[in-house]
Formats: structure tokens, C-alpha cells, sequence
């Protein structure tokens, strides 16, 4: 697909603006109600769902020129998808799938971003989406004895994910992860040095065939191992192998699992006991790649029914959140012994951003850190006294929110509790 | 036209650099050619920017939350003001809240529904402004209407003078927007900008907050809407003649706290999550409603006024030989109509999903007299577009609701359609153009604007353009402000500038 | 009537023979004939001498009169109730003016039940247009006790507040639209009255001149009310009217503690359980229901509780008995909430004779004229929370005043579903005796800048004081100015009042 095959989604655009909030009857007041991060920032209606798409028409239409402004506007987004949930409440249109396009066609025609420049480049060197060499992504399993998919036959992959493999404060919740799939029995293994990034920030950048080379190298070699089922804890990691594999027909009969879908399982199933009391109130942040961006890819092909109505032949089924994954993270949370969950008022389908999707990150912190301070004040509306979260990526943006607001709110993944209470 | 690099500085050192563009691609979202976007953030600054505009006698227009394409095509300061988005104070002891323009009426509804409270939703819906000023919406019989419930309010005139109305301007508070002597609520449409009104707000029988469950776009009220003390039916009748009766007798009987006049088509619409499964419904509503109808929803303050009114309802209904339509007494679907009546407050989901587009003819004033009946002519012309092919095969027919328990209400057909479809874009003018002069010519009502020339409708109407004519010049003697009010005649939001739709983008037009 | 030679005379600045061609000659008197005997209010400011009073028959006179005022530029001052005049708002602010005297125009145009909407000409008064309306099965929203001469649409005009808060939801309830003749001698219909088409088109079209707004984005009959006929002059009006109710179950509820009197207000309107709802304190009680003075006002005071909650229960055409019952209901869980009783009697005043007395204009002589034979109205507008203090403000000025404080009547009036009140002391005094009249002067004039200070609306500024109110706002009073300049350029209408 192609931003001129949204050509009818773009004109669809009635600008109601409903892209902004979060769905109007989960509204509780006017703290709180924003769902974009970017028009919230940035003002202008440009920075909106409903802005972008009619940028696009207006480029469709007129032809592409790509001026400072308006790379600006297209970089300036996390990509989360809030703009597409709200107007598919009301609405049969896609919103995301253009606002991605119109990113890739930008990056197709060199018009690119530095910073997001810089991480593919790494991408395409070290096989990492942030600094670290291929070498030493395995470091932080050293010791514990974790088989090595390449070389000992499992069928259970876990894909650690880049952050976690280079960026030591994460390296607790890789082997915390480790620890619990060894308590509950489950045989499998790490890719270690020859684990690469699965490709999926550098889709949401807009990179798209660096995305579908590593999309198609890991798939080679997770058949090369006869892995049947990857696990990730890294919510990105699940969006990519899970949705995006699957959009670009590469996944095969591949099983993706989050690591908080498993753990529910393994709980579930009795083969993990959560037994130690952890005595604390915390509030969960659905990471965006796991929620609502997490539901499964609907292969469709059609035509638009020539005429008067937006329908199509045949019917079209949308992507409208429903089916992300909401409830694993929340089940383990609360099979937590003397563990209070108080939810935030965004969650789920149209839960606040982290601010590090998207190319974010890298391009603009200062946008991601305003983001998650945002929602770490939410977060602290709710009298938790920490965060959970289920996403790497969330997690080191809370943790630097916390750390320039000085907040006192503590930031945990999910795996990180439930290790508490083994 | 473009203003020189030495104004934009001027206005740019009023809102700073980061509240300001004139960059072709922030244009591009704002689907118009020939502007410069300012985003005051506070009174004096609108008022700074609009002094501006007249120094250099530069058009403007203000917009709050801008629902669809609203905005004309010759203005070159545009003034959105989605910065000012505060609450400045909800009074629950007299019943009224202060809001700034790009507050949207779901926060404010939030904030008022846990003080068990509740404000008049237009009817484009809950993202739309809060401000009272600005349309007529579904739940008007018991929270008026748009032009009845400002209280006083601060208003940035089209010279950038602020006036304060009522109490503000006598002692800095909000209750009262009448006086001293005569009101100047009654100009506050013409022109300028409101960047701060009080707006009345009502008693709200239900929960504090819906108890949702489920996920977009299939939200469901964890309990049934009984267990609230509400009740939601639809229901049809033989003739208008019965449906306007019963109408008329619950306004009168005080029973309902919302009469939504929606046909089947907007009922299907609202309950449903795609085209296809509205499609597939409506055709199974239309089998099932018997003719015209609308949904009533009853809200009880306590257990013993709920039997009450829905005794009262069921008498009346008795009367009129009213059918309720199964497919609502489903709690379930009764739930979702509940909802989405009183807290989306229906709209995109029944005008825009379909086709893109919509473009409606309305009128504000007593929805059972004339009106109906001179939309009902409006539902025979549109019926014969659907069998064109050219817009929506909906039921075709007019809707409407009552307003302040009966004694006003709102009445309106729309045809939905594709709008890059030229055929039907063109059909649906002349359909609006046609049923606009049927207004004038049977004495009916004043069709909506853009319908017909300004001139031929208001020679016709007490002049009022001319009187229109007068104050605008009097408050706006450097023609900068907007000047669509101009051709406004109902008090009304209306249908929708299709002309926006054309591949070419319009030149900039002269002003009238 | 006068002769036609003096009125040559008197006629120096207008041609009395153009009046006499447009009114015909019984319908023009001379400047004297409008002098009324008694002061009845200290309000009026400096009066001027009248040149002439003349009584139009139909909007076509007015028209032409106001277009002769403008030819002439004659001052017209606008009466549309018959005397006593309370509020100096039709006492000509300057000299040489003309009187339009409107009681002559006392057709009652229609009154149509379906639309819950009666149309009549500004010299009908209350006495009349009720019994007219009831025969249709409806009522009026109407001030409490007015006098039997007062115009209805006098009274909307003023927008005087009205008792039954529930169905005021706009403070320009129950006007609808109005014809006027501005002061620039234009007719102009307001609101849905405007057109398509004539009034006689539009009601065999179906319609009703009901709906107030418009046309066009102006609201104009916010322009001409509380203008007291500073814009033009109006010729006819139409005014919703509500449903006669099958049942009604009135109520009294006494007590020194006003704030709990307002709590419950505050719930009544809020929930809309009840129609007539107004608090009186206790002399303007007595004062209302009193047949024999002086012995029993003063009895009747004595008898009361210092402040008295009046409220009405209503059912209409479905089940009125359970409508009533299951609203009774509702009150009395609100009653035990807030800690007061609502009750059949208070004292020696009944609730079902209250709902008789507030149902009805004021029996003659006009109530507020009863105790002391006249009375000086201070009212503005304010919310609930302020009350106390202001009432307290204004006691404490009244016995500096030398007023004994406990002879005021109060007056606090719910308006526009529960969003404001209307709160109006009530000074009597004798008019025979200049040092009670001189100290009500003083005070009232005092009184008015010391409430404004609280927080005090004076929405409809009248007399002295106006100008002062009015003149507060420099950026209102400009805006004002225009509009006054659009409609009246030649600033004929009433002239001297308000900022004009």
C-alpha cells in the first residue's frame, strides 16, 4: 500500500476533530481528555490526525513539497495510533495507515530526519536500534545459563529487544523475565549475539525497507531454529513480529507472545505461583504497541463499491482497537499478592502516549519527555505510588520524566512485580 | 494574499513565534490558501491580534473548535482558538459554568456529571465548543437551547474592544449577561469573538459517570439503563399528525428529558459500528416502524418520579397509537442510545460515516407547526435523489427535536452524500435551493444560509439584512471581521460549505 | 380632551394638528393630563412638563407619530400601563415631550393553545389577559401581584421577574417576538414573527410568533427590552403561556434561617418540582394578604415566622394526582434533608390563599400602596450566597436612615431556573409627609451604591440612580451607543434615560 491508495480515507476527513480526544464518553473533564500528544504540543491542526490526513489530501491533489514545516509535522508524531481508535469510534476510515505512508514516502524521497537517520544506521551496522555492538547484545544473560535458540533446539524464543539488550538499567527486567520463564518450566532460549532488532521502530520511522530486511532475516532465522513460538517483553518487539510480520505476509504460523500474555497463561495454567505479598498501589500504562496497536492485522483486499456510500467489496473490517491486548497485563497485575491496581483515566484503546514512539525518541526529546511528564502527572492523579508498564521504551521514558520533574513515583515492568512476588 | 513579513512580525510579538504560521502546509490543514494561523491564548491577546487586523484592515475570522469545514475562504487572519481551554468556574449553587471557547462540551459534561449537573450539547456534538453561543442540540427539551442559555460573557468586538456583559462588566461576576438596560446578548452573533460566556446548566438525574465496560467502538453501560431510573424507546407512529400529537403531549407532561425526534436511519446509525452494519439495521428498522418517529429518553430523580413518567409515557404513547421499535426495549442497544445521546451526542456517526459528507436544511422554532410539515415536502424532493442514486438511501425523512419542554424545538432534513462526487454535490444544492424557496413561498421558515442570496431572503423577512447590514458596520466599520453572520438568517449552524469539495480551491471572494 | 385653541397654544414646538391627523382629535390631550395626583414612588428623577399626551389606536398611528417625532424632532415617551407609575421609566426625562400613550391598544390578537402562545397589543393589561387566556386552557408567567393596570407587555418589556422560576428559562421569558416601530420610525418584526410572509400568512401556514431569536444572527428583542422605550415602540407581543394545571398542592415552608430556605430553593428549582416558588419576608406577607388595615397587616406580621417560603405543586393533563404525589415525594425527602417543614398554613396565612393572591393581579389599592400609602422599590439581581449579607447591608442603612428596618418588605424571587434571584426591598412610607419621604430618598440613594458594592446587579436601572449604574461600564455604554444610534439616530425615544 501507498499513501494514493488512501486516497478515499484522506477525503474522509470531515474534520470533527473527535482525533484529538479520547473517546467523548470516557471524557471525565477537561484534565485528561487530550488523546494526541502532538496536537496537544504543537497546537496548530496540522499536528492532528484529521490535520495530516488533509495535508495529505492537499499533496495528493497538488503534488509533494517538502518544506521544514512540514517535515516537522511528519516527524513530530509518536505514531500511537490514539487519532485512529477515536475517529473509528465513530467512523470507516484509516487515519494511521496514511499518516505511516506519508512517513515512508517522505523517508523514500530522502527526506529524512538526522537523528532517526543516525539509528538506522546503527540499525543496518550493529542490528540495534540504539548504540551497542552486535557482539555484546547477549551480555546481560551472562551466567545464568540460558540456552542459545542458534545453537540448543527450543521451540520458545525470547526476543530480548534492543533497549534491553544494551541499556543496562533494563538488563533487571531481561533476567527477571529469564527467571520466571525457568520457575514456570517453560524450555527456551535466547538469540543472544545473533538476536537483531525486529525492525518495528524502524517502521514506525518510516524506514520501511530496512523494517522488511530485518523482518525477513529474523524470519530466516527463526525457521532456520524451528522456533514456534517468540516471546517478547518489549511492546514494540510484539507490534513488529506480531502485526507488522503479519501485514507484510512474513510471520508465517510464527506464535508472538508479550511476555505479561504469557505469564497470564503460565498463572493461569498454575505454573507460576505468585505467592510473596507486595504491598503497593500501582497504576498500568498500556504501551501503545501492545494495546491498542497490538490487535492482530486483518488481511483485506477490496475495491471501493463505485457510488455514493465509503463501502467496499468485499466489506472492509477495520482495525478499531478493540482487540489489543488489554487484559493479560492487568490479570497478572492483580494476581499480585496485596497489590492495588488504580487505573489511570486513559487507558487501554485510548491510553496517554510514553512519547517514545515513533522516532520521537531520538528526533525530539524534548516532545517524548514532555509526553511522559504528561502522563506520569496522570499517573500521579491516581495516588499510585509507582507505574507499571509493560515496554522497555515506556519504561526509560518514565523513568527520565521522573527524574527531570522530580517525581517521586517509582517506574516498574510488569516482570519486575511479578518478581517481587515469586 | 499573503501579509508582508512586517505585519506578521507585529502579530507574531502578540502570541510569539511558536503560536503563529503562515507555513503552506499548516495552510493546507486549515483548507484555505490565503491565511496566517495566529493561536492567541488569552483575551488580550485576541483582542491585540483583532486591533491588529484593523490597523492593517485585514480580514479575520475566529474558530473555536471548528466542527467540519466551516471556516470561509477569503479571510487571511485566522484566529483558532484552541489555546483558550480553560474552565473558569462551574457554580453549581446557580446553576451555571464558565468556559472558554475551545473547551469541548464532553469536558465540560464531565465535570458537570459529577456534580450530578448536565449542559445543552449542540447537536454536531460533544467535541464541539462548550460556549453556549453556538447551536441547538438534542437534549434542548430540558437544557434549551444555544441562543438561550449564555449568561454574561466577555466578548472581543470586530475592533478588538472587550465588553463585558451583564454582571462581568458590574462586578466581575458571571450570573447575569442581561443589562444594565437593554442586552447586548442580542449582537453578540454578529461578529467579534466571545472568549469567555457563562452558560446555564441543568440538573443531571443519572450516574456521576457511565459505568462503561467494553472497548471502542462497542462501549456497553454495565448496568441496565432501568437500574439508573432511565429509560430509552423509540417510537413510531401512523401520521405525522399522531407523532406531532404525542410530541406535543409529553413536552406538556414534563415527562422526558430528552424528545429526539431521530429517524430510523440516525437511530441504526448510532447503534451500530460500521456502514455495512448500519445498512443491514436500518433495513431491518424500516420493516418494523410503522411511520415518522422519535426516541424519548426518561430520567427519573427518584424512584417514584420515574413510575410516574413512564406511566404518564406509556398513556400518551396509548393515545397516539405509538409502536415502540423492539430493537431498542434490548437493554443493551437501549444503553448504547443512552450514551450516546448524552454524552457523544450522536452526530458523526449518523452524518458523516456514510458518505463523507452531509448537507442539511434547518430551522430552529417550534419543530410541530409548519415546520415539519414544509420538511416533510423537503423528505418527498429528497426521496426522489435516492431513487437517483445520488445520495444516501436512508429513510429520507425529516428530524428534529423538542426544545424547553415543547415550547420551542428544531427541525431539520439532511441529505448524505459523497462530496467528490460532482453529481451529487450539485444534486444536493439544488435540492437545498429548492426547499429554501419553498420556505419563503409557503410562509414556512427562514431557510438556513448559504441556500439562497442573502437579499432575496431578507427582503422578505423584515429586512433584517439591512438592519443586520447596519450593525455590522457600526461594530465592524473596517469590514474585517467575518461576514458570514451576514448571510446566516436562522439562528443556526447549517449545512455544510460544499463548495470546498471542488478540485479547484475557491478564489478568495469578494465580501459582500 | 381639550380644546382645540389651547392646544394651538401649547403647541410650540409641534404642530398639534399633525397629531390630531394621525390619532384623530379625542386621542390628543394636553401635557397636564398625565400628572398624576399622588407620588406614589420616589423614582422618577426630574420630571419634566409633558407637551402633549396622545393615545394611538394601531401600529400604523405609532408609526406615523414616531416618524412625525423624528420630522419635529419631538422627544416620545412610551406608557403602556395605566397609573399609578411607579419607576419614572415613563416620566419624560426632558422637556416638551410627547406622550405615547399605548392604553388605548387593548386588542388581545390571539391566544392559541396549541403553540402555548397569546399575542396582544401593549395596552392590555394583566386583568385582562388572564381570564383570556384561561378560557384556552392556559396561564401566564407573570410577576408577583401586579397592579391591575399594568401592561403585560409593559411588564415584559421591563423584564420584570416572574414567579414561576421552572418556566423561566431565559430572563427575557415570556416575551416571544414583538413588532416595533423603532425610533427611526421602521417597523421591524423580531424573531420568528419576522417573516416569511405576513402574520395572518404564517398562521395559515401553521405557524405560531413564537420563537424569540432571530431573524439573522441578532437577537433583537434583547435590544429593545429593558431599554424602557429608549429603541422604539412596541405594537404588539407575543408571550409563551404555560398549561393550566388540573391539580395544584401549594405550600408554605417559615423560617428565621434564610439559608436553609434557599438550600431548599435551590433543590426545587433545580429538580423543577415545583411551579409558583417565591420567599417574602414577613412584612411584605402581611402586607399581601391583608383585607383589613392596619389591625391585621399587624396581626397577620405577628403571626409569621421572619421569612416565608411560598411553593406550588402541579399536575397537568396525565394522572395529575400521582404527578403531585410522587413530587410531594420528592420534597419532603429534600425537606427532612435540609431540616425545614413545608406546611398547609404559617401563621395566619394559608398556602392555598397564597396561591389564590399570586394567581391574580394585586386587588386595589395596589398592594404596596396598602400599609403606608406608598413605597419605593429597591430590586436588583444577585445569587443566592450573596443574599444574607446584602439584606444585612441593607437593614443596617434603613435604621441608620431612621427606617425602621423591620417595616421593609423583602421580596426574593428565583428567576431564570434557579441561576439568579431577583431581590427587591420594599420601602413604604407616607407621601403626605416630606421627612419620611426625604429619608426614604436618601437612603434608597445610598442603598444602591452600598448593595452595588456586594455584588448588587441593578439590571434595570431606573430613576436617579440609573445613570450612575449604566455609566459604571465606559465600553458597554459605547456599545450601547450604537446600537441606540442604529434605531434611534435622531434620539427621539424617551430621551434622558438610561445612558441616553
Amino acid at each position: 500500500m501507498a499513501i494514493e491508495d488512501y486516497r478515499g480515507d484522506v477525503e474522509m476527513c470531515c474534520r470533527c476533530s473527535a482525533c484529538k480526544h479520547i473517546p467523548l464518553q470516557k471524557i471525565k473533564g477537561v484534565e485528561h481528555s487530550e488523546a494526541c500528544p502532538s496536537i496537544a504540543k504543537y497546537n496548530f491542526h496540522a499536528y492532528s490526525g484529521s490535520g495530516r490526513l488533509l495535508i495529505a489530501k492537499e499533496m495528493l491533489t497538488n503534488g509533494f513539497k517538502y518544506t521544514d514545516k512540514l517535515l516537522d509535522i511528519v516527524y513530530n508524531c509518536q505514531m500511537c495510533g490514539a487519532c485512529d481508535i477515536s475517529c473509528k469510534y465513530a467512523m470507516d476510515m484509516e487515519v494511521l495507515e496514511p499518516i505511516y505512508e506519508f512517513r515512508i514516502k517522505a523517508v523514500e524521497e530522502g527526506h529524512t530526519n538526522p537523528a532517526l537517520d543516525k539509528a538506522i544506521t546503527s540499525l543496518r551496522k550493529q542490528g540495534t536500534m540504539v548504540p551497542g555492538a552486535k557482539a555484546k547484545r547477549g551480555e546481560w544473560a551472562k551466567g545464568l545459563g540460558i540456552k542459545d535458540f542458534l545453537r540448543q533446539k527450543t521451540k520458545v524464543a525470547y526476543h530480548v529487544g534492543c533497549l534491553t539488550s544494551f541499556d543496562k538499567d533494563m538488563w533487571p527486567v531481561a533476567r527477571a523475565t529469564a527467571k520466571l520463564l525457568n520457575k514456570a518450566g517453560v524450555d527456551f532460549g535466547i538469540g543472544g549475539e545473533v538476536e537483531s532488532c525486529c525492525g518495528g521502530r524502524a517502521y514506525q520511522m518510516g524506514y520501511q525497507n530496512d523494517f522488511i530486511r530485518q523482518a525477513q532475516n529474523n524470519m530466516a532465522l527463526f525457521k532456520q531454529c524451528s522456533i514456534e513460538t517468540l516471546v517478547t517483553s518489549c511492546a514494540n518487539g510484539y507490534h513488529a513480529f506480531k502485526v507488522l510480520y503479519d501485514k507484510f505476509g512474513l510471520k508465517g504460523n510464527l506464535e508472538v507472545l508479550h511476555i505479561t500474555e504469557y505469564l497470564a497463561r503460565l498463572i493461569k495454567e498454575g505454573k507460576l505461583k505468585l505467592n510473596k505479598k507486595v504491598n503497593m498501589t500501582v497504576t498500568y500504562h498500556d504501551p501503545c504497541y501492545l494495546g491498542r496497536l497490538g490487535e492482530p492485522w486483518i488481511h483485506w483486499e477490496g475495491k471501493r463499491i463505485p457510488g455514493y456510500k465509503f463501502v467496499f467489496d468485499p466489506p472492509k473490517e477495520y482495525r478499531r482497537g478493540t482487540h489489543g491486548v488489554y487484559e493479560p497485563p492487568r490479570e497478572v497485575l492483580t494476581s499480585i499478592p496485596g497489590l492495588k491496581l488504580s487505573e489511570m483515566d486513559r487507558i487501554k484503546e485510548y491510553a496517554w502516549c510514553c512519547g517514545a514512539g515513533g522516532g520521537v525518541n531520538e528526533s525530539n526529546p524534548e516532545f517524548a519527555m514532555w509526553t511522559a511528564k504528561e502522563r506520569i502527572e496522570e499517573a500521579e492523579s491516581t495516588g499510585a505510588e509507582a507505574i507499571a508498564t509493560a515496554c522497555p521504551w515506556c519504561e526509560k521514558n518514565f523513568n527520565e520524566a521522573i527524574k527531570e520533574s522530580g517525581s517521586g513515583l517509582k517506574v516498574y515492568d510488569i516482570v519486575e512485580l511479578v518478581e517481587k512476588a515469586i | 494574499m499573503a501579509i508582508s513579513k512586517d505585519v506578521y512580525k507585529e502579530f507574531e510579538d502578540v502570541v510569539g513565534a511558536e503560536n503563529i504560521s503562515d507555513d503552506p502546509v499548516i495552510k493546507a490543514a486549515y483548507r484555505s490558501p490565503d491565511l496566517t494561523v495566529v493561536l492567541p491564548g488569552n483575551t488580550e491577546e485576541v483582542a491585540a491580534v483583532i486591533k491588529l487586523c484593523n490597523k492593517h484592515k485585514i480580514p479575520y475570522k475566529a474558530q473555536s473548535t471548528g466542527w467540519s469545514f466551516m471556516p470561509p475562504t477569503y479571510d487571511f487572519i485566522f484566529l483558532d482558538l484552541r489555546r483558550m481551554n480553560r474552565i473558569i468556574e462551574i457554580n453549581e449553587k446557580n446553576m451555571y459554568a464558565v468556559v472558554e471557547p475551545y473547551v469541548i462540551s464532553a469536558e465540560l459534561q464531565g465535570e458537570l456529571f459529577k456534580r450530578g449537573m448536565i449542559c445543552n450539547v449542540k447537536g454536531a456534538g460533544s467535541t464541539c465548543t462548550a460556549l453556549a453561543m453556538s447551536g441547538h442540540g438534542h437534549m434542548g427539551l430540558t437544557t434549551s437551547t444555544g441562543d438561550r442559555n449564555d449568561l454574561a460573557t466577555e466578548w472581543v468586538t470586530d475592533e478588538g474592544e472587550i465588553i463585558r456583559l451583564g454582571t462581568l462588566g458590574a462586578s466581575d461576576e458571571w450570573f447575569c449577561g442581561d443589562g444594565p438596560g437593554p442586552s447586548l446578548r442580542g449582537i453578540l452573533r454578529g461578529g467579534g469573538v466571545i472568549t469567555k460566556q457563562a452558560t446555564k446548566v441543568y440538573h443531571w438525574p443519572g450516574p456521576s459517570e457511565y459505568p462503561l465496560e467494553g472497548v471502542s467502538p462497542r462501549y456497553t453501560l454495565g448496568k441496565k439503563p432501568s437500574d439508573l431510573n432511565m429509560m430509552v424507546r423509540y417510537f413510531s407512529f401512523p401520521s405525522i399528525e399522531k407523532l406531532v400529537e404525542a410530541e406535543l403531549k409529553i413536552g406538556e407532561s414534563e415527562i422526558a428529558f430528552e424528545l429526539m425526534g431521530f429517524c430510523p436511519s440516525m437511530v441504526s446509525s448510532n447503534i451500530t459500528t460500521s456502514n455495512e452494519e448500519d445498512f443491514a439495521t436500518l433495513d431491518k428498522f424500516t420493516k418494523e416502524v410503522q411511520g415518522p418517529g422519535f426516541m424519548v429518553i426518561i430520567a427519573g430523580n427518584f424512584d417514584e418520579d420515574f413510575a410516574y413518567k413512564k406511566k404518564a409515557l406509556a398513556q400518551i404513547i396509548k393515545e397516539t397509537d405509538g409502536k415502540s421499535l423492539k430493537t431498542v426495549e434490548d437493554p443493551a442497544v437501549e444503553s448504547t442510545l443512552l450514551f450516546q445521546c448524552t454524552r457523544v451526542c450522536a452526530s458523526i456517526r449518523e452524518t458523516f460515516r456514510a458518505g463523507g459528507m452531509f448537507s442539511s436544511m434547518m430551522v430552529q422554532g417550534q419543530r410541530y407547526d409548519n415546520h415539519v410539515k414544509w420538511l416533510e415536502e423537503g423528505a418527498v424532493l429528497k426521496r426522489e435523489l435516492i431513487k437517483k442514486g445520488l445520495v444516501i438511501a436512508d429513510d429520507g425523512q425529516q428530524f428534529g427535536w423538542g426544545e424547553e419542554q415543547g415550547h420551542l424545538g428544531h427541525t431539520e432534513i439532511f441529505c448524505r452524500f459523497n462530496p467528490y462526487d460532482e453529481k451529487s454535490s450539485k444534486a444536493v444544492q439544488e435540492w437545498l435551493g429548492k426547499l429554501g424557496k419553498r420556505a419563503l413561498d409557503g410562509c414556512f421558515a427562514v431557510p438556513a444560509m448559504g441556500v439562497l442570496p442573502v437579499d432575496e431572503i431578507g427582503k422578505r423577512v423584515s429586512n433584517y439584512h439591512v438592519w443586520f447590514g447596519k450593525l455590522k458596520k457600526a461594530f465592524d466599520p473596517n469590514e474585517v471581521g467575518e461576514n458570514t453572520g451576514y448571510s446566516y438568517v436562522g439562528a443556526d449552524i447549517s449545512g455544510v460549505h460544499t463548495s470546498i469539495y471542488k478540485k479547484e480551491p475557491e478564489k478568495a471572494s469578494p465580501k459582500q | 380632551m381639550i380644546k382645540k385653541e389651547k392646544l394651538v397654544e401649547g403647541a410650540k414646538i409641534l404642530r398639534a394638528g399633525k397629531l390630531i391627523e394621525i390619532v384623530g382629535l379625542g386621542n390628543v390631550f394636553s401635557g397636564t393630563y398625565h400628572v398624576e395626583k399622588t407620588p406614589h414612588s420616589i423614582g422618577f428623577g426630574n420630571s419634566f412638563r409633558t407637551a402633549f399626551v396622545v393615545k394611538p389606536r394601531n401600529s400604523d398611528d405609532i408609526a406615523k407619530l414616531v416618524k412625525l417625532a423624528n420630522d419635529t424632532q419631538t422627544p416620545l415617551v412610551p406608557v403602556s400601563s395605566g397609573p399609578p407609575h411607579f419607576r419614572g421609566d415613563s416620566a419624560p426625562g426632558t422637556g416638551g415631550a410627547v406622550i405615547v400613550d399605548l392604553t388605548k391598544m387593548k386588542k388581545v390578537i390571539r391566544v392559541d393553545r396549541a403553540h402555548r402562545v397569546a399575542m396582544v397589543e401593549p395596552g392590555v393589561t394583566f386583568g385582562e389577559l388572564i381570564p383570556a387566556v384561561k378560557k384556552e386552557g392556559l396561564r401566564l408567567n407573570m410577576p408577583l401581584l401586579p397592579r391591575k393596570s399594568k401592561s403585560v407587555v409593559g411588564s415584559m418589556l421591563e423584564r420584570e421577574p416572574v414567579v414561576m422560576p421552572k418556566y423561566h428559562w431565559d430572563i427575557s421569558d415570556p416575551l416571544a417576538c414583538v413588532e416595533v416601530v423603532f425610533g427611526n420610525g421602521e417597523m421591524f418584526r423580531t424573531g420568528q414573527a419576522a417573516g416569511p410572509g405576513t402574520i395572518e400568512e404564517q398562521w395559515a401556514a401553521g405557524g405560531a410568533q413564537k420563537t424569540p431569536y432571530g431573524p439573522g444572527p441578532a437577537q433583537w428583542y434583547r435590544l429593545i427590552q429593558g431599554a424602557q422605550g429608549t429603541m422604539g415602540i412596541v405594537t404588539w407581543a407575543s408571550l409563551r403561556c404555560e398549561l393550566l394545571p388540573k391539580l395544584e398542592e401549594p405550600f408554605v415552608v417559615g423560617s428565621p434561617d434564610l439559608d436553609k430556605l434557599f438550600e431548599l430553593v435551590h433543590w426545587l428549582v433545580r429538580l423543577r418540582l415545583v411551579n409558583e416558588c417565591l420567599v417574602l419576608n414577613n412584612s411584605n406577607l402581611a402586607a399581601l394578604v391583608a383585607k383589613k388595615w392596619p389591625g391585621d397587616y399587624q396581626d397577620l406580621k405577628d403571626s409569621l415566622p421572619p421569612w416565608v417560603l411560598f411553593f406550588n405543586v402541579a399536575g397537568y393533563d396525565y394522572f395529575p394526582e400521582e404527578r403531585v404525589s410522587s413530587q410531594i415525594k420528592g420534597i419532603s425527602d429534600l425537606t427532612n434533608r435540609i431540616g425545614v417543614e413545608a406546611e398547609r398554613a404559617v401563621g395566619r396565612v394559608s398556602a392555598a390563599e397564597m396561591l389564590k393572591t399570586v394567581q391574580r393581579p394585586s386587588a386595589e389599592p395596589y398592594w404596596k400602596l396598602r400599609y403606608r400609602g406608598a413605597c419605593h422599590d429597591i430590586f436588583f439581581i444577585t445569587t443566592y450566597e450573596k443574599l444574607e449579607g446584602q439584606i444585612g447591608v441593607m437593614q443596617e442603612l434603613a435604621n441608620e436612615f431612621g427606617y425602621p428596618a423591620s417595616d421593609m418588605g423583602i421580596y426574593l424571587q428565583p428567576i431564570v431556573q434557579g441561576a439568579n434571584c431577583h431581590c427587591e426591598f420594599n420601602l413604604f412610607y407616607d407621601p403626605e409627609n416630606p421627612s419620611e419621604l426625604n429619608r426614604v430618598e436618601e437612603l434608597s440613594s445610598f442603598a444602591v451604591t452600598a448593595l452595588m458594592a456586594t455584588g448588587a446587579f441593578f439590571s434595570r436601572p431606573y430613576g436617579k440612580s440609573a445613570r450612575m449604574i449604566v455609566n459604571r461600564d465606559a465600553a458597554y455604554v459605547e456599545a450601547l451607543t450604537r446600537v441606540k444610534e442604529i434605531l434611534d439616530p435622531n434620539r427621539v425615544m424617551n430621551p434622558g434615560k438610561l445612558c441616553f
